[in-house]
């Protein structure tokens, strides 16, 4: 069921969840004939009920976070998401403050309190993430690159 | 006014002509980038003693200093990283370059996460680790008549001074 999905065209729905703006550029950025997304067969839908993807900007913040929980849920499975921003991923320079979760890691435990499950996270570092790192992104959840990224552990005496 | 209906695909056709192809080729072809982007920060553990200037500087905390007894362990966590580049312009010697990388995209976080760890080296009196031996080093090379006491930890110089010092009044 999650490979027929992906080897057809995504729709992809914009949920901004408190983000300032920069990321929701390049996500417009990206959708322009320039970087023409629609290459992949990505188009952008108005409602989450019809997305196959969720583009997640922002840190979360907890004026928005039943609305996000809501729209989730509206996603057919196999729902997947990308986290664009250092927001989304790790919270970006408000992952400690006080009206926000602080990114998608912390996101995913109150989703699972909620019975939200979500099939497939591709995190996109960046601040904001320039619209090839976002276009990166979904051609990581297609398959068409592979990750460059590693964890690095170096020990020194 | 049927005609200029007629028309009108021819004419829009002419348009395109002129403006060509736009579209980049992208992820099938090389990102535009200019030199004045920045990417990814990398340390180079060859250059770094961890003192932890960067993590001071750090506006989101992306770099993390963490000091145990037994080590210094820097930690730098892409995923919240902002790309301003504080960092690099403070480090003393120098061991972070800003990369232009910029596809970091990855389904796991733990990938993101970058971490140097600096054992201590102890101390020749008392053997309590005490400081990292790049910083002793770095310590050195700007301050020669620390060799002396340069592998000794705080509190064994403190004693000897003390012991010094108390001799010369008896
Ligand atoms: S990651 Fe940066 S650009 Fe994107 S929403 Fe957060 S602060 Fe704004
Ligand atoms: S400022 Fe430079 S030397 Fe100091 S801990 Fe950071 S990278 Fe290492
Ligand atoms: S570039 Fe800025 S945000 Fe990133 S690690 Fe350096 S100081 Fe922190």
């Amino acid at each position: 069921m999650k490979n027929n999905s992906l080897k057809k065209s995504i729709w992809v729905f914009h949920l901004n969840t408190g983000s300032c703006n920069g990321c929701d550029i390049e996500i417009l950025d990206a959708l322009t004939p320039y970087f023409d997304v629609e290459r992949f067969g990505i188009k952008l839908v108005a409602s989450p009920r019809h997305a196959d993807l969720v583009l997640l900007t922002g840190p979360i913040t907890l004026k928005t976070l039943p609305m996000v929980i809501n729209a989730l849920r509206a996603v057919p499975r196999p729902r997947y998401v990308l986290a664009i921003g250092a927001c989304a991923v790790g919270g970006g320079i408000w992952y400690d403050s006080y009206s926000v979760i602080g990114g998608v890691k912390e996101f995913k435990k109150i989703l699972e309190e909620h019975n939200v499950e979500i099939d497939k996270i591709v995190f996109v570092p960046g601040c904001p993430a320039r619209p090839e790192a976002i276009i990166y992104g979904v051609a990581l959840l297609l398959g068409l690159v592979k990750e460059k990224v590693s964890k690095e552990v170096v020990v020194i005496d | 006014m049927t005609l200029k209906k007629l028309l009108k695909p021819f004419k829009l056709l002419s348009i395109a002509k002129k403006a060509g192809v736009v579209t980049v080729l992208y992820p099938y072809q090389k990102p535009l980038i200019t030199p004045e982007f920045r990417g990814k920060i990398v340390i180079d553990s060859t250059k770094c003693m961890g003192c932890g200037a960067c993590a001071n500087a750090c506006p989101p905390n992306a770099l993390l200093i963490t000091e145990s007894n037994e080590a210094v362990i820097l930690n730098y966590f892409v995923g919240r990283c902002i790309f301003c580049g504080r960092c690099a312009d403070v480090c003393p010697t120098g061991a972070i370059s800003i990369s232009n990388e910029f596809e970091l995209a990855t389904t796991n976080l733990d990938n993101l996460k970058t971490i140097l760890v600096h054992r201590h080296r102890e101390c020749v009196n008392c053997g309590r680790p005490f400081a990292t031996g790049r910083m002793l080093e770095y310590v050195l090379r700007k301050v020669h008549m620390a060799k002396k006491y340069i592998n000794e930890c705080p509190d064994c110089r403190k004693n000897r001074f003390i012991n010094i010092v108390s001799i010369r009044k008896r």
